[in-house]
Order: structure tokens, then C-alpha cells, then sequence
């Protein structure tokens, strides 16, 4: 898929680790609806990782099978109607694995990058 | 646990799945506002605002459908559409709608109404608790057949045996219950255990105790759930009440549960068990000997035996009981059959046999149905190439074709089943013989399951020939205008190997049909040795204490016989203990004179008949030789006993058997001097040849029966005298009670109805086969020459002879008749060895069966091809030339 860069250089976010923003925003942050979720993941990493913003949507929709997630209709500031994402406790826990899983696969990456 | 909540989340969004594709597409709707609002606030123009705000969500309509596949669902979308589609095709085609699912509910309709029968009498487990744990235990006699056991060896079986947790005994019993209108029952009378052997218990009251088993105690009677609510009107507190029947009073111990179906039963035309009393036999009484074989044995062989190790026990026991009484048994061992043979062996060989011959119904029903769809595929060609060009994937296209497929053998089924429903009726009005649980046939979960499967099945197998055809078409062809089926050569080709199967199936089930057939109308010639018209029956049993006295319970007899023998229209009467194909078995010990056997339970036994005088000019057995039993022959006057042919023969070969002298049924007996020679009868029924049968004087055997039959020969029909006649033994006695009130020529009918039954159903099945396979032969033909009509229309045009076109025009539907007929008659003789069992005096490859068979359904076959062949030929040249 090709885009314009019309600004800052940004890169795909890595395969997989989706689940895991979402998982990580929606822990901070308690309830938020997508568009707060992209917003989010966004100026966090300093506008670096680039969401395909629709994306989120079908994430979104397996979390909530899996039951990660809750979503319950709410208004906005703005007073729209929106839905609101909140994480289960089967949520946090997935989180946990999501994290020490990344964690290992980035500390063997880095291992591999950093040998002499 | 996990994964049942996830299931029910992804059942909820299928309940709700509009609400969640207008959330999701109201969330997204959101997104994109709010990102276009933040774009148009950084100053960009409404449209590229838009526009980026689009670049960064991605494909809307392809993550809309992402994220709804994601719940797994849209097997069961695609799947729903395409029956919606399957049923708009089949309403914008009536006319074939009507006559595919007409097929389909002869098919499918008729193999429900048969395995609806066979789940209700062989497949649902027999109501006892481990059923396949329980056998009949039979005494063996020494031509290897199998008897029933006397009370004393009962007794040294139960004390000796390890093999079996327990041993009870059976035997019949016809009360005749007088609670409101009296009524004679079918009961039984069994031992105090019979009940734990079964794994029953009442559901009301106690089971019979032991000590209730004696001649001494209480008569107690346990009763049919359905008896009491008949006769008692379900009373909570019948428990413990006394009950009058056969003059005297009876306790109630308790109920059985509505559940219990009891299939012990000696006698299938008396209808179901519905009391129960103890036994109460003691070893001391005359009817309790060893060679007194009328009572029938049931055992629960133990956990971790097998029939085999519980058979060579018993035939050990047997053998040293053998050692023990030389005299008083004919042959060592036992034969045990497992009680499920026992009570269904007979019915299930038929019902198989039957379910067999309707699933060729079936795959005839089929084989048509698949032949209208190939001809219906060819107009469809351009519709499916349309789809097909316009991006749906061929699995696809094959997925719809079989889902509309299913929907139309689903909806054959649906009509299917309103026949089925009435099986129970039509077979109770048709008669089964002797099929037992009959009133257990109806439609269950496991007929519906049986119905749907075979629904689907016959979708998806008639489905899949003109799908391989369509996925063989070249869609481009296809397309263009105006051309013809392009996959002609291979449809044909499958739609003749269809008409082929038609052909030899019903071929198949039509000789099968001929053979029993031509069994029953070989059945019907054998003279019974009786005449059966014009003869009234009627049974009787003598209730009361003062029939006690033998000389009250003789002259009863003798003076309603002479009552009977004087009504107006009637030319003849008498009484017998037993009828001719009446069901009966009542065999005595044949002892003659000079030719006893050491052993005198080796002597042959012979049929007996207590009869009254008149019997033999009543039925019109014919007197050979000698006189008949007369009036003079009283209890005091000398012992007397006719014979028949066979007795005389096996006996007294090359002798004169008159004057012989003879004891029957053990040689405590008084001597009986032979005086007349009869002609045999068929006692057990018209394809089983006579036995040794004697006939005695009622007025004379010492153990006068009280259970007798009245016969009268009459002028008119034999039901016209049947009130006069009860009201003329009713002023004898007033409470004399009857049954089996009918003419003697309904026990013939009777007798060959098992026969009848299995013609009836295999005659129809064979006629819906050949109907339906004829209408496929005439299909392929019409279609042929449909097909060929420009090309007849040139050959008339260039001067053919309409002979010769003709001969052209029928060879293709002459072929397939051939070829189906081969094969069918090969089929036929391959499997109508099954019939054996079915068929008398008719071999199953009997040459005049197959021969008119063949010339029957060829005949009808080409017919069928040369009806459109001839329409052909009757189209004007130029009309044919012109056709497209």
C-alpha cells in the first residue's frame, strides 16, 4: 500500500503488536472510543508509528470475541454518540503475555543486532 | 469455560447482527468526522480534508467486512442467501417444482414411513434394564428343536446354575377380569422373580415376593399401567384392593410404569400383556413333572459371563439331569436365544428386507430427479456463465447449485412426511402379521434425523451431476447468442447412465414383488383340509367353581352345542379345544401300542383336538375310514380317538391303524381305541405341512378342557348368527363371556397376512419404480428428439422413409431399456436369494417370474420411447426445418 509521505517520515507499526497497543492504551487510559485509541497510539510515540487508522476496527471487533474488551455506547465531549472500549480482567491478563512475549522477542533481536 | 462464553458472544452477534454492523458503521462513521474535523481545523479545504482523512482510515467497505468476517458467521450468510436464492429459482419454475418435490415425497416419504417402523420395532432398545444380557433358555428335544421347559427341571436349573443372576419362568394365562363389563384378558403367570430378571419395577405397590409363589398363599396380580387405567380409572389406592376375576378374588401388589411394553407373549393375536400373577406351582403338582413342557425359561446371565460359558454350563446340568431321569427327557443340553432374536428375530429379516426395497425407490426417485435437473441445467447455462463472468468463483457457483439442491429435497421431505405420519394407521388397516410392537411406531427425533439426512443426501447426490456439467462448460460459449448447450455429448451420456439405473432397479424390485406374488397365489390354492366358509368361531372359557366337576363342564358343552346345532340357519355345530391356524400349539405324546419307546419321550406327539360330536361334518374334514366320534361315546363307554392321514403313515406304515390302541400325553393314561381315519388339516399354517393330529371326545378325556371354541356352519353369512348364538349360550350360563367372535376363513386370511403384508408394500414400491423410471425413459427420449428435430426435419426433407427415421429416432431409448434390463435381471438374480425365507413352492430365480417381469416393464419402457418419437415424426418437414 503506498502513501504520500506528507509528513513526518513514519513507519508501519510491526506485525502483531497491534493487540498490543490497543491492550497497553486502553490500560492507561481506562474507557476510550477508536478515534481516541488511534489519537493515542500516535502522540505517544511521538507520531512515529503509523496506525492504518481503520484497522483498529476488525482488532477491535476479534477483542471483543476474545473478550479482552468491553465496549458500551457513550456520548463524547463534542456530545456525539460514541462507543466506548474498556479492558477485562481476561484483557490485563492478556496484556501480561503480550508484554513479556514482546519483551523477549525484542531482547533477542537486540542481542542478534548487538553482537560483535 | 473460556470458550463457551466466546461462543455465546458470537451467538449473540448472529442474533443481533444488524445492530452490530450499525455500530461498527456508525464508530467508523465517527472516526472519519472527527479526523476531518481535526484537518479542516489545521486549515485545510472540506474536500481534501475529506479526502486525507479517507488516506488514513484505509478501505472503509473492506474493513467493514473484515471486522464483521471476524465473527465467524459468514459460512451461514452465504449460506442463507443462497437458499433464498435456491427458493426464488424454484418459484420462477412451478411446473418443475411440483414434479421434482412430487418425486422426492414418493421417495423420501415412503423410506420414512419404513425406517419409522424399523426404529419402532428394531432400533429402540427393549424397555428392560441390559436387555442384551437376558435369553430365553429352552430344553432341547432330540431332532435338535427347541422346547419349553417343565417346572421340576426348572428347579434344578435355578439350584445348580452359577451362570445366571437369576432364572425366571413364563407362562400364558387368559383371566377373564369382572370389574363393570367382563372381559377376558392376556396375562401372564410367572414366577415371583420374573420382574428382577426383566429389571423392572413397579411404579406403584411391591414387586411379587417369594413366598407369595406357592399353591397355599395369596393370588396376587400385578397390573399394565394401561389396564389400570381402563378398567380401575388409575385409582392411587388400588394397591392392596381385591379384584374379581374368573370367579374369585385376586390382591393387587402394584402397577407397572406406562414405559413397560411387555412382549412376552405366547399368542400374537391376543394382543398385549396386561396382567400378571404369580406362578404358584409346587414341585408336588401333577402339571409341575418334568416332561410337562408348557412353561417358557428367561435368565440374566451374571456380569462377566458370556452366552457361551452360561450355555455349556446348563448343557452340563442338563446332561446329568438327563443321567438322572432317562425317562423323563429326550435329548441332554439347552439352547438358549438372546431375547432380543427371540422376540424380533422373525420381523427384522422382513423389515430389512423391506427397507432394502425402498431405498431402491429412492435411488430410482433420484436417478429421475438428477435427469430433470440435467435437462433444466442446459437452460440455466447462461445464467451460471453470467455469475461466473461477473467474479463468482466456480466452488461458489457449485456451493448455490447444491444448496438449491437441498432446499428442493428438503422440501420433498417436508411433504414426505404427511404420508409417513399415517404409517401406524395404514399398516394397522392393512395388517402385519405378526409384527410386535407396532404401537411403538411413530415419528421421533431419530425418524426426523433418519428423513433430514436422507433429504440432504439425495440433494447433494442428484446436485452433483449437473454441477460436474456445469463446471465443464465453457462459459464463453456460453455466452454468446444463440448458441446451444455446449456439454451436450457428456450430459447425454450421464442422462442415459441414469435411465439405465432407473431401468434395472425397478427391474429388480418388480421381480421381487412377482415372486411373492406368485408365492401367495401358490399359498391360496393349498387346500387347508377344511372348508372355511360359512363357519362362525367363537371362544369361550367356563368361569366359576361349579365347572369344577368334569360331568357339569361336559354336559355345558354338549347342551349348548345341541342349542347351538338347532338355531334357524344353522346347519351344523360343535366345540374343540383348539382351531385349525387358530395359533395354538397343543401337542401330546402319540404312545402306540407295541411301539413305545423305551424312553416314551422319543415317542412322536401329535396335535390335539377335544372335540365335541360334529366337529369333522362342521369343518368338513373328511372321514377317510372307520366312524366318527358320536354322541354314545361317554366317560363310561370305551376309550375312542380318530387319526389323521399323516399319524397313520408314520405310525402303522403298510397297516390298518383302525382298532390300534394307543395312550396319549404320558402312560398314566387310559388306552384309546383308534376308530376312525381323517383327512390331514393345516393346523400351524397353509405353507407348513400337517403333523400327526388326533382328535378325542370332549365327553370322554379325562381333563375335559373349560377353554373351547364353538363352530357353526350356517346358511348365510357366518357374523349374521354370531348375536343368536351368544344369546343362546348366554341362556345357559349368563356369564359366559366371548371372544374372537369372526369367521373361520378370517384365520385363513389371518394366517398368510405376515405374506400378504410384505407383497403389498414391496408390489407398491415396484409400481412407484416403474412409473417413475418410465417417465424417465420417456424424458430422454422426448428430449433426444427435441434436440434432433432440424435434423429429422433435413432427412424427411431429402426423401427418408418415416420407418427409417423412426428406427433412428427410438434405437438410443431401445439401448438404454436393453442394457437396463441386463442389468436388472443380473441384480435380481444376485439378491433375491434374500426372498427365500419369504417365498413358497416359488424358487427365487424362477423363469416365468423374470420372463413376464421383463416383458412387463420393457413393454411400458418402449412405450414410453416411441410415444414422443412418433409425435415427431408427425411434425411437417418444413415446421422442423424452421425450428429453433
Amino acid at each position: 500500500m503506498s502513501r504520500r509521505g506528507d509528513d513526518l517520515q513514519r513507519d508501519e507499526i510491526p506485525p502483531g503488536t497491534l493487540y498490543l497497543l490497543i491492550l497497553r492504551t486502553l490500560a492507561r487510559s481506562g474507557e476510550m472510543h477508536g478515534y481516541e485509541i488511534a489519537n493515542s497510539i500516535q502522540r505517544i510515540s511521538d507520531h512515529v508509528l503509523q496506525v492504518e487508522e481503520g484497522s483498529l476496527y476488525p482488532a477491535l471487533q476479534r477483542m471483543l470475541i476474545k473478550g479482552w474488551v468491553t465496549a458500551k455506547w457513550g456520548t463524547t465531549t463534542g456530545n456525539r454518540r460514541a462507543r466506548y472500549y474498556q479492558l477485562t480482567t481476561a484483557g490485563r491478563k492478556q496484556l501480561a503475555v503480550e508484554m513479556s512475549q514482546f519483551e523477549r522477542v525484542i531482547g533477542a533481536i537486540t542481542r542478534v543486532i548487538e553482537a560483535v | 469455560m473460556n470458550w463457551l462464553r466466546e461462543v455465546a458472544r458470537r451467538l449473540r452477534m448472529l442474533m443481533h447482527r444488524r445492530q452490530f454492523d450499525a455500530d461498527l458503521e456508525e464508530e467508523m462513521q465517527l472516526h472519519l468526522e472527527l479526523r476531518q474535523q481535526e484537518h479542516l481545523e489545521s486549515g485545510m479545504t472540506a474536500d481534501s480534508a475529506r479526502a486525507a482523512a479517507r488516506r488514513r482510515f484505509g478501505n472503509v467497505t473492506a474493513l467493514r467486512e473484515t471486522s464483521h468476517m471476524a465473527w465467524g458467521w459468514e459460512w451461514f450468510e452465504h449460506l442463507a442467501l443462497d437458499i433464498r436464492h435456491g427458493l426464488r429459482m424454484l418459484r420462477k419454475s412451478p411446473g418443475f417444482t411440483l414434479v421434482a418435490v412430487l418425486t422426492l415425497a414418493l421417495g423420501i416419504g415412503a423410506n420414512t414411513a419404513i425406517f419409522s417402523v424399523v426404529n419402532g420395532i428394531l432400533l429402540r432398545p427393549l424397555p428392560y434394564h441390559a436387555p442384551n444380557r437376558l435369553t430365553v433358555v429352552w430344553e432341547k428335544n432330540s431332532d435338535g428343536t427347541r422346547d419349553n421347559v417343565g417346572y421340576a427341571t426348572y428347579l434344578d436349573w435355578k439350584a445348580q446354575n452359577h451362570s445366571f443372576e437369576q432364572l425366571a419362568l413364563y407362562a400364558s394365562w387368559q383371566p377373564v377380569l369382572q370389574v363393570g363389563e367382563p372381559e377376558q384378558l392376556n396375562g401372564l403367570r410367572v414366577t415371583s422373580n420374573y420382574f428382577r430378571t426383566l429389571g423392572i419395577h413397579p411404579e406403584l405397590g411391591h414387586d411379587f415376593l417369594p413366598e407369595e409363589d406357592n399353591p397355599a398363599s395369596l393370588r396376587v396380580v400385578i397390573l399394565s399401567h394401561s389396564l389400570w387405567g381402563r378398567k380401575f380409572n388409575s385409582d392411587p389406592n388400588i394397591v392392596g384392593k381385591s379384584i374379581a376375576m374368573n370367579a374369585t378374588s385376586y390382591i393387587v401388589a402394584g402397577v407397572l410404569s406406562a414405559s413397560y411394553e411387555s412382549l412376552m407373549n405366547q399368542d400374537p393375536r391376543g394382543g398385549s400383556v396386561e396382567i400378571w400373577r404369580v406362578l404358584g406351582y409346587d414341585v408336588s403338582q401333577p402339571w409341575a413333572c418334568r416332561t410337562c413342557h408348557h412353561l417358557v425359561a428367561i435368565g440374566r446371565v451374571r456380569d462377566g459371563v458370556d452366552f457361551a460359558q452360561a450355555k455349556a454350563e446348563m448343557d452340563n446340568i442338563s446332561a446329568a439331569l438327563m443321567r438322572a431321569y432317562p425317562k423323563e427327557y429326550s435329548a441332554a443340553g439347552v439352547i438358549l436365544t438372546p431375547l432380543g432374536e427371540q422376540l424380533l428375530g422373525q420381523a427384522s429379516t422382513t423389515l430389512y428386507i423391506l427397507l432394502g426395497a425402498v431405498s431402491f425407490v429412492l435411488l430410482v426417485a433420484c436417478a429421475n430427479l438428477a435427469n430433470l435437473l440435467l435437462a433444466r441445467s442446459t437452460n440455466r447455462e447462461r445464467e451460471v456463465a453470467v455469475r461466473s463472468v461477473l467474479g463468482a468463483g466456480r466452488g461458489r457457483i457449485a456451493r448455490q447449485l447444491l444448496a438449491e439442491n437441498c432446499v428442493l429435497a428438503l422440501l420433498g421431505a417436508a411433504v414426505g412426511l404427511i404420508p409417513a405420519y399415517w404409517t401406524p394407521r395404514v399398516l394397522a388397516t392393512l395388517g402385519t402379521g405378526d409384527l410386535p410392537r407396532l404401537d411403538a411406531v411413530r415419528l421421533d427425533w431419530r425418524v426426523l434425523v433418519f428423513t433430514a439426512s436422507a433429504a440432504l443426501l439425495t440433494g447433494i447426490a442428484t446436485g452433483l451431476a449437473p454441477v460436474l456439467r456445469l463446471s465443464k462448460i465453457d462459459f464463453q460459449e456460453s455466452l454468446k447468442e444463440g448458441s446451444r448447450g455446449s456439454a451436450g455429448g457428456a450430459g447425454r451420456r450421464l442422462r442415459g447412465l441414469l435411465v439405465v439405473s432407473e431401468v434395472a432397479l425397478s427391474l429388480t424390485l418388480l421381480v421381487g414383488a412377482g415372486l411373492l406374488l406368485r408365492s401367495l397365489s401358490r399359498l391360496l390354492t393349498v387346500s387347508p383340509g377344511f372348508d372355511a366358509s360359512h363357519v362362525l368361531t367363537m371362544r369361550t372359557s367356563v368361569l366359576g367353581q361349579r365347572y369344577s366337576d368334569n360331568t357339569i363342564l361336559r354336559q355345558f358343552f354338549a347342551d349348548a352345542v345341541e342349542r347351538l346345532r338347532t338355531l334357524p340357519g344353522v346347519e351344523s355345530a360343535a366345540a374343540a379345544s383348539q382351531i385349525p391356524l387358530g395359533g395354538n400349539i397343543d401337542q401330546y405324546g402319540f404312545h402306540a401300542e407295541g411301539k413305545i419307546n423305551a424312553n416314551p419321550e422319543l415317542d412322536e406327539s401329535a396335535e390335539r383336538y377335544c372335540i365335541t360330536p360334529g366337529f369333522l361334518t362342521t369343518l368338513r374334514i373328511p372321514l377317510l375310514r372307520g366312524r366318527d366320534i358320536v354322541l354314545s361315546d361317554t366317560a363310561d363307554a370305551p376309550g375312542v380317538i380318530l387319526i389323521n392321514e399323516t399319524t397313520a403313515r408314520r405310525i402303522w406304515p403298510g397297516e390298518d391303524p383302525l382298532g390300534k390302541r394307543v395312550k396319549l400325553g404320558g402312560l398314566d393314561h387310559p388306552w384309546l381305541t383308534v376308530i376312525g381315519l381323517v383327512g390331514d388339516i393345516h393346523h400351524v399354517g397353509l405353507d407348513a405341512a400337517p403333523d400327526m393330529q388326533v382328535y378325542i371326545p370332549h365327553a370322554q378325556w379325562p381333563f375335559p378342557d373349560s377353554d373351547m371354541t364353538f363352530v357353526l356352519r350356517t346358511l348365510g353369512p357366518p357374523t349374521a348368527h354370531a348375536s343368536a348364538a351368544r344369546r343362546t349360550i348366554h341362556s345357559l350360563d349368563a356369564t359366559q363371556l366371548f371372544s374372537r367372535v369372526m369367521p373361520l376363513d378370517a384365520y385363513v386370511v389371518l394366517s398368510v397376512q405376515g405374506r400378504r403384508f410384505a407383497l403389498v408394500l414391496i408390489g407398491a414400491f415396484a409400481t412407484i419404480a416403474l412409473l417413475l423410471s418410465v417417465v424417465g425413459v420417456y424424458g430422454v427420449t422426448a428430449y433426444g428428439v427435441a434436440q434432433r428435430t432440424r435434423e429429422i426435419g433435413i432427412r424427411r426433407a431429402l426423401g427418408a422413409q418415416p420407418s427409417a427415421v423412426l428406427g433412428l429416432l427410438l434405437r438410443q431409448g431401445l439401448l438404454l431399456i436393453l442394457a437396463g434390463t441386463v442389468l436388472g435381471v443380473a441384480a435380481s438374480v444376485a439378491l433375491t436369494r434374500f426372498l427365500a425365507s419369504m417365498l413358497f413352492e416359488v424358487t427365487p430365480t424362477d423363469p416365468m417370474t423374470f420372463a413376464l417381469v421383463v416383458a412387463l416393464l420393457s413393454g411400458a419402457a418402449i412405450l414410453a420411447c416411441w410415444i414422443p418419437a412418433r409425435r415427431a415424426m408427425r411434425v411437417d418437414p418444413m415446421v422442423a426445418l424452421r425450428y429453433e
